[in-house]
Parts: C-alpha cells; sequence; structure tokens
C-alpha cells in the first residue's frame, strides 16, 4: 500500500458572517451594534488520498467543498480536527510545503494580467529557484502538451479564458509539484477547452505520477478525470468512494432506450406494459424499468416487439448526483 | 536559494507592468511634483522678501524639494493593494507561492521608489543649476544620515501601508483608514509646511507620535534644520521605535488577519 498523502480528519472549518437587517435602518444598527453569526462551512470531514489518485469533490454551491480544499492547500485556517498533506501540516509548513503543492483556481488566476505568459513563467521560475536547464525543459513539455506554442508572447489580457486557462496550468506546474489542487480548473471554458484540459491533466498524472483534488461543477470532469470521488453537501462528507458504485447506490433505476422496426404499430400504452415510459417519439423511446429487472426486461421487449435497437443505461450523471443530494446516499461509506 | 534572483524578476516585472502604463506614470510623477511644488508657492509669496518661522524664501524652496524627493522615496502604496488582494482573493495564489507576500510588496516598493525618485533627482539637479536657492551644501556625513534616515522612515511607512491593509481582513474600510491617515500625515508629516511653523502642541504631537519621523526628519536632516548630535540621535531613536512598533504591529495584523481569512468564495 502506498503512503497516505493527503490525510483529513475531522476536519472542520466556521466562518463567522455579519447579519444585517434590509434597509437603511439595519445598515445603521449594523454599525451600532454589530452581529454576526457562526456559518459550518465544513463539519467533521475525515479522508484518506494516495498518491496518483485523481479526486473529485462533489456539491452544490456552497457545500464546503472548495473551502475544503483551501484547507488542504494551507490557505484557510481549520477551527477544528487535524490535516496532513505530504508530509506537513498545511498551515504551518511553509515554503517547504509549497513546493510540493499547485493550486490552481478557475476564477482567480496569478498570470500577469498585461505581460505576456512567459513572464509569469519566468517569475515562478525565481521563485521556485529552478536551475535554468530544469525550468527550459518543463516549460517546453507543458507548452508542447497544452499546444501553447503560439501564445508565449501575446499579453495575458489578449488570451481566450481557454488559453489563459492553459497557461494558468503552466505557471503553477513549472515546479513539478506531486499535488495538484485544482477549484473548478473548467470554469467558463467551451467544450473544446474543457476537453484539452482534461486530456492534458490525466497525461500529466500518468506522466509524473501527480495526485490530483479537484472541485468541478461540470459532470464530464468528474467522469473523464475522477477515479474517485468525495461528495460533500452542507459541510458534511456524503459519500467517499467510485463513482460507478454511488451511481448504482442512488439509481434504483436503468434506462432502457429503444429504436422500434417496422411500421408504427407500437403505441406508449403497449410500452407502458414494460416500464415507466419517459419518452415516445416513434421510432425512439426511453423506458425506466427497476435495475434489477433490466435484463429480464430487455428480454421481453426483444421477443414482444420488434426492436432496431436496444441499449441500457444508466440514468444521467446530473440526475443521479441531484437525486443523491436530495434524497442523501444510503449506506455511505463516509 | 536566490533572494537576489528573487527580488530582481519581481523588480523586473514590476517595471515591465509599468512600461505598459506609461501615462499613468507621467501622471504619478506630476502628482509627486504638484503637491509640494503649490505648498511652495504659497510659502514663497507668504515669506516675501522677509521670513515666516525662521524660514526665508530659500528654505522654504530646499525644504519642499526635500520633501518632493524624500515623499517619493518613502511613500508606500501597500495598503490599497493588500485590501484588494484580500477581498478579492488575489492573496490565494500569492498564499500558496514559497514566497512571503510581503516580499513582492517591498519589491514593488524599490521598483517604484527607484522610477520616481530617480526623476526627480535629476529634475532636482537642472533646476539646482538653474536656481542657486535649491542647492544644498550638505556634507557627505549629513547625506549619509539622511540617506539611513530616508531608509527607516521607508521602512515604516512600509509597515504602516501594509499593516493598514491588512485591515481589510476585518474591515472593507481599510483604505478609507489609510486616506485618513493620509489626510493627517498632510499636516503632521510635514508636507504641506515645516513642522516648525505648526502650532507648538500640533508640533509635539507630530514629533511624539510617528508623522515626523516619516517624513519631516529625514527632509531636516538633509537640509540642515536638524543640528547637533543629541538632535539627531533622538530623531534616529523616535524612527527606530516606531518602525519597530509598526513591524510588530505589522506581524500580529498578518497572523491574525490569515486565521479569519475567508479567501473568497467556497
Amino acid at each position: 500500500m502506498p503512503a497516505t498523502l493527503v490525510a483529513a480528519e475531522r476536519l472542520s472549518k466556521t466562518f463567522q458572517v455579519k447579519v444585517r437587517d434590509p434597509g437603511l435602518r439595519g445598515a445603521v444598527r449594523a454599525l451600532v451594534r454589530p452581529r454576526y453569526r457562526q456559518v459550518q462551512a465544513v463539519r467533521d470531514v475525515t479522508f484518506r488520498i494516495d498518491p496518483g489518485e485523481i479526486v473529485a469533490f462533489l456539491g452544490p454551491n456552497g457545500a464546503g467543498k472548495t473551502t475544503t480544499l483551501k484547507m488542504l492547500a494551507g490557505l484557510l485556517y481549520p477551527t477544528g480536527g487535524r490535516v496532513h498533506v505530504a508530509g506537513f501540516d498545511p498551515w504551518t509548513g511553509g515554503p517547504a510545503f509549497k513546493r510540493r503543492i499547485a493550486l490552481v483556481l478557475g476564477n482567480r488566476q496569478q498570470l500577469v494580467w498585461d505581460l505576456p505568459p512567459e513572464e509569469t513563467y519566468q517569475l515562478n521560475r525565481a521563485i521556485y529557484d529552478l536551475a535554468e536547464a530544469d525550468y527550459r525543459e518543463r516549460l517546453e513539455e507543458l507548452v508542447s502538451l497544452l499546444a501553447l506554442e503560439d501564445v508565449r508572447d501575446k499579453p495575458v489580457r489578449q488570451l481566450s479564458l481557454g488559453e489563459r486557462m492553459k497557461c494558468e496550468l503552466v505557471a503553477s506546474l513549472l515546479h513539478r509539484p506531486p499535488l495538484l489542487f485544482l477549484d473548478e480548473p473548467t470554469l467558463g471554458l467551451d467544450v473544446t477547452a474543457q476537453e484539452a484540459i482534461r486530456r492534458f491533466l490525466i497525461e500529466y498524472r500518468d506522466r509524473h505520477g501527480a495526485t490530483v483534488l479537484l472541485t468541478s461543477h461540470y459532470m464530464q470532469d468528474v467522469t473523464a478525470l475522477a477515479s474517485r470521488v468525495l461528495m460533500i453537501n452542507q459541510g458534511r462528507l456524503l459519500y467517499d468512494g467510485a463513482l460507478d458504485v454511488l451511481v448504482a447506490r442512488i439509481a434504483r433505476v436503468k434506462r432502457i432506450e429503444l429504436v422500434l422496426g417496422g411500421g408504427d404499430g407500437v403505441t406508449r400504452d403497449a410500452l407502458a406494459a414494460f416500464g415507466d415510459v419517459k419518452s415516445f417519439h416513434f421510432p425512439n423511446a426511453v423506458l425506466e424499468v427497476r435495475r434489477e429487472e433490466a435484463p429480464a426486461t430487455s428480454a421481453r421487449l426483444l421477443a414482444a416487439l420488434p426492436i432496431a435497437d436496444l441499449s441500457i443505461e444508466d440514468p444521467p450523471i446530473e440526475e443521479v448526483i441531484r437525486q443523491a443530494f436530495a434524497q442523501g446516499v444510503e449506506g455511505e461509506d463516509a | 536559494m536566490s533572494w537576489t534572483r528573487r527580488y530582481a524578476a519581481l523588480i523586473r516585472n514590476a517595471w515591465l507592468v509599468d512600461l505598459q502604463y506609461r501615462a499613468s506614470i507621467v501622471l504619478w510623477l506630476l502628482w509627486g511634483v504638484t503637491e509640494p511644488a503649490i505648498a511652495l508657492g504659497i510659502w514663497w509669496a507668504i515669506a516675501g522678501s522677509g521670513t515666516v518661522g525662521g524660514y526665508a524664501r530659500a528654505d522654504f524652496a530646499r525644504y519642499f524639494f526635500g520633501v518632493m524627493l524624500i515623499n517619493q522615496l518613502t511613500i508606500a502604496w501597500d495598503s490599497w493593494y493588500l485590501d484588494r488582494w484580500i477581498r478579492e482573493g488575489e492573496l490565494n495564489f500569492r498564499l500558496a507561492r514559497p514566497l512571503h507576500p510581503a516580499h513582492e510588496a517591498v519589491a514593488d516598493n524599490i521598483a517604484y521608489k527607484a522610477r520616481t525618485a530617480s526623476v526627480i533627482l535629476i529634475v532636482w539637479l537642472v533646476a539646482a543649476v538653474l536656481w542657486p536657492a535649491v542647492r544644498l551644501s550638505a556634507t557627505p556625513g549629513r547625506l549619509a544620515l539622511t540617506a539611513v534616515a530616508v531608509l527607516l522612515a521607508a521602512g515604516m511607512r512600509f509597515f504602516i501601508s501594509f499593516t493598514t491593509g491588512l485591515l481589510a481582513f476585518w474591515t472593507t474600510r481599510a483604505t478609507a483608514i489609510m486616506e485618513l491617515h493620509a489626510g493627517v500625515s498632510l499636516f503632521l508629516a510635514g508636507r504641506i509646511a515645516p513642522l516648525a511653523l505648526l502650532p507648538p502642541a500640533v508640533a509635539s504631537v507630530a514629533g511624539v507620535l510617528w508623522f515626523r519621523s516619516m517624513l519631516a526628519f529625514p527632509v531636516d536632516l538633509l537640509t540642515g534644520n536638524v543640528q547637533g548630535v543629541e538632535a539627531v540621535l533622538r530623531g534616529f531613536g523616535t524612527q527606530l521605535g516606531w518602525l519597530a512598533f509598526w513591524a510588530v504591529a505589522c506581524r500580529a495584523a498578518w497572523t491574525r488577519g490569515l486565521r479569519r481569512y475567508g479567501a473568497v468564495g467556497g
């Protein structure tokens, strides 16, 4: 078993938030007698992550996933519990810890806005004290993997959002950290740029054995990258495990997608005898049946109806996750 | 680890960014020259052919040229940067780097001061050729003492500005506090009048607090208005005391503020 790279034990974070009533009277009252309330952003979260894993934090806005990530990266001070990352307490790890991590924030970038990205790379070369040969070799590798040859000398403000995120990755990975924290790395990017980032992250992990912890609202990021998900809601860890296990646990149904053959003799009522008809536009139909009944129902459909094509699928992942947050996860590992 | 290389890279980047905003550099320079020039104009008119509080026209000229140069060598804008870094989350990536964000701020200060002060020094040298009133008769020893006083003042103003900026961890009005400090220092630091011309009670408050140490003391040292070993030592002692005070305050605000930090969103 590899040594644990990240260990969080009953990790908690409480923020003090100023409360203010609406209107002018509320503003004056808040000035004279400020009131605060405690918001528990993360509550008793415990998990371990091994080297080389790609783990995604799943959760709605305000669930606590970014707060957890920022505590792991040493940006936020935990109000409870313990955390150990890459051999360090992130809060006291200092420069030695920071050399072992990269933090990429989808909405806040380190690239110097008015200068070409190469200037930020040069700055990071000095900050991380990289030898010229290492710097050149790593820069070439990253620029080539991300196909950034043409944007080195363009000011950052003239780059597209996708190009900026790619350059941000280059700047963050020049020191070749073994642990990457990515907060919404594909935020606002078009489909092509999202795919390029995902391909790059997988390639980078395979080449350098890096461990990646990411948050994302795009389920494609999660399904393409993560071997494991940590599902967080209202600061609590609801699930820790493989995504397909979560889907099997939450999705009590399977979807049977049909392409009907023959004439248009098959009716919605005829299909309803086999399961819940989710959609029917001849010749296409989608039925939902209980998960354990899917093979038998498929066999009956094939025997009873003129079917040109049939496939059995899980419901869309977004729907499963929505359900999971709505109903909780039974028999959760966390 | 090469601190020289790190600082060289940070200063280089600051200058590269400056070069993108050439017009604003000129405007900032004009601002740096205009305020003492206006103050000089007023006192020049008031002094006429006599003296005010022992200052003749030529004394005012030397004093305000000193203010022009030394204010640019000691001024610090860090509270504005810090306030933005904290409120808008730009501190996040800086905290994730193996370099304390204060180093970037110090490098920015060096870059700014080298740029503006060198231009003002040239302006002064040209003016001195054409206008005998602003020529200094300072000895090398006095120039060396002034250099030390300027360094101490720059360090203190950096810590004041940085500490005030760190108040953004607690309040959204950190820059307003700095504006207030700038307004008070207009009078108490000697930016619009030599402290000797202020009412004695006000001047003594400026001397007991840090304001005189920020600007008036180094300027008076340069122009020869501080005379005698005791006065010089008292000035340096006050500077060192307030420098230490603000350094400790800065350290305390940093460690306490970071624990409150919300890192914007999450």
